[in-house]
């Protein structure tokens, strides 16, 4: 597999500025989902959808065609607990919209009916490796069609009781990465390897979560930074070269 | 057109298959080729009247290293990829295992453990002492468990794609041998029963009171099952059944109902065919999604009947299993290639009286013969399709 060039980045992490936060307001996918599908749609699909469309716009990318990759460790975590709750009752069930909200693949799903994308989707999870394996995910698929993708980080709080001694706040980031030269391409990156690199400074509530190095790889790209970038787990984890601007 | 090219054929060196027809693919294959199914009255604690496929027998636990990750999805994992061992440890030695891959579909991973966490954490303030969420529950923590008992090294990752995942894994591990990334790839499914998905499906109201009856006329929803697959797939190597392409499409139409027409169906299995570089005319059998819910059936069967005409025979494997949701993909591509190994359809089971919509040729009694290629199909909530085509070889 070849490198890969970044056409555009989104960050949707409301409430955060600086390094790693930022983008993102109260109406988080009001320019991503039509009204009648973001009133239905998970807190989570709502962040995705709307770094998504950050990307997407930056690259000149049409949302309505290009395959979407989604790594996220937990997926719809908060849908899912809430679910349980309405388990104590010994007849309860869940409202129908909760439960299909609750499968790990809802964002991408979101997003595919909200612009009509009849292409490739997919939603993987590797835990404090899920950056590198969705990059190494998406590496394979481009190598395997050509074009480009969209690639998107993702995960929200553990609810209680579940919740992480380390607490992290919901946040996604997005990549649009293509597999030829691009006539301004923000950066281009080399395949993730095993390998360590200086973590980044990130947002104290970005720090612990669990697609931090995605966070850490949009700001290299934001801020035209070249060099190696930790993609996680820290210290001996997963490596990606970023050559900002280059095509 | 995606994934085109030179076709490429990926061997099956091996596989593995566990549910509620048995805990081993000997005791599976019996049963399909007897046609008795595995669904019983559900033994949990829910809300309404319905029948599951349970796991036949009480899994192992897992080695004592790998206690803290006890959850019963991971001991269904764990039994069933022993019976990929032997060939796997030949592949590790082979290639080493930094170059052997792992791709695991679940839909609900180890929910069920954190149901009866949350269960007590409401009884008693507390979640019990020896719960950890990220072992038991978590995606990864099925992962690490796969992991340890293959010795692989290579990328690791979970595909959770609903009903769709394990079928997607397969593509995924397509990928990752045609573009260099491994030399194996140890490509399964695993789910468990939990009050998630019988409580979330009888809330859709997509339960059968009675064992489900795919493209029946009186079929009236999908029964729940769980169970786990594997598939061993290298590089090079002497196999009976090959994967010969992926489809993967979406039907942007909404979260949990099909196109009615099933265009997106009918252009995965024709994404899988094209990069398999094979006829319509080629494909002799179909184990279909087939889930017994009367919209999905109905768009399948006109799916298959656009693209492949009515001679394929279709079964649907649910009857025997139930639905495997998140393990459903790699079961039914496991059945699919056993299939062709063994030139053997099953019966769909419960498909008579068959609804006079379906036009598709559905194997309402099992058949014998030779068999060239085989799509198995999985589709999934947010409209997600899979088409797996396998080849036998000449």
């Amino acid at each position: 597999m070849n490198s890969l060039y970044v056409g555009g980045v989104g960050l949707s992490a409301p409430g955060l500025s600086g390094a790693g936060g930022g983008g993102a307001a109260a109406d988080t996918g009001a320019q991503a989902l039509p009204p009648a599908l973001r009133r239905r749609a998970s807190p989570l699909s709502l962040l995705v959808c709307d770094a998504l469309a950050q990307a997407a716009a930056e690259a000149g990318a049409d949302l309505a065609a290009i395959p979407v990759l989604l790594g996220s460790a937990y997926g719809e975590i908060g849908t899912a607990v809430e679910m349980m709750r309405s388990f104590g009752d010994g007849a309860g069930l869940p409202s129908p919209i909760r439960f299909h909200n609750s499968v790990h693949n809802t964002p991408v799903a979101y997003a595919s009916i909200g612009r009509g994308n009849r292409g490739f989707s997919t939603a993987l999870a590797a835990g404090p490796e899920t950056v590198a394996m969705a990059l190494v995910e998406a590496a394979a698929l481009l190598a395997e069609r050509g074009g480009d993708a969209l690639v998107v980080f993702a995960d929200e709080p553990l609810p209680e009781p579940f919740a992480p001694a380390r607490p992290w706040v919901a946040a996604a980031a997005a990549l649009h990465l293509a597999t030829a030269p691009l006539a301004s391409p923000r950066a281009r990156l080399g395949v993730p390897r095993r390998g360590s690199a200086a973590a980044a400074a990130l947002a104290p509530a970005l720090e612990a979560h669990p697609c931090a190095g995605a966070f850490a790889l949009v700001e290299a790209v934001r801020r035209g930074r070249s060099g190696p970038v930790s993609i996680g787990p820290p210290p001996d984890g997963w490596v990606v070269e970023v050559e900002a601007g280059a095509s | 057109m995606p994934g085109s090219g030179p076709p490429i054929s990926i061997p099956i060196m091996a596989v593995s298959v566990g549910n509620a027809l048995g805990g081993c693919t000997a005791d599976v294959v019996a049963a399909l080729e007897a046609g008795r199914s595995g669904l019983r009255p559900c033994a949990l604690d829910v809300p309404r009247e319905m029948v599951c496929g349970a796991f036949a027998g009480e899994p192992a636990p897992l080695p004592a290293a790998l206690a803290s990750h006890d959850s019963r999805v991971s001991r269904i994992a764990a039994q069933v990829l022993a019976g990929v061992s032997r060939e796997l440890e030949r592949a590790v030695r082979r290639w080493g295992p930094e170059r052997v891959a792992l791709v695991v579909g679940t839909s609900t991973g180890g929910v069920a453990e954190s149901e009866r966490a949350h269960a007590a954490h409401r009884r008693t303030g507390r979640l019990p002492a020896r719960f950890d969420f990220d072992r038991q529950h978590a995606f990864h923590g099925l992962l690490d468990v796969v992991r340890a008992l293959t010795g692989a090294r290579g990328p690791a990752y979970v595909v959770s794609a609903a009903c769709a995942s394990s079928g997607k894994v397969l593509g995924s591990a397509r990928r990752l041998i045609a573009g260099g990334v491994a030399d194996a790839v140890v490509a399964g499914g695993v789910d468990t029963l939990c009050q998630t998905t019988l409580r979330g499906f009888s809330s859709l109201e997509a339960l059968s009171r009675t064992a489900c009856r795919p493209f029946s006329a009186a079929r009236d929803g999908t029964s729940i099952g769980e169970g786990a697959a594997f598939l061993l797939l290298e590089r090079e190597g002497e196999a009976p059944v090959r994967l010969l392409g992926v489809g993967e499409t979406s039907d942007a139409h909404h979260m949990t109902q099909p196109d009615p027409e099933g265009r997106g169906a009918a252009r995965a299995m024709r994404e899988a065919l094209e990069q398999g570089g094979v006829a319509p005319e080629e494909v002799d059998h179909v184990n279909a999604h087939g889930t017994a819910t009367p919209a999905n059936d109905a768009a399948e069967s006109s799916a298959i009947v656009g693209l492949l005409g009515t001679s394929p025979l279709v079964s649907s494997t649910k009857g025997y299993t139930g639905h495997l949701l998140g393990a459903a993909g790699a079961t039914e591509a496991v059945f699919a290639a056993l299939a062709l190994e063994r030139g053997f359809v099953p019966a769909s089971l419960g498909a008579e009286p068959l609804d006079p919509a379906v036009r598709a040729n559905v194997a309402v009694r099992a058949r014998s013969g030779r068999l060239r290629t085989a799509l198995s199909n999985s589709f999934a909530f947010g409209g997600v399709n899979v088409s797996v085509l396998l080849g036998a070889a000449p």
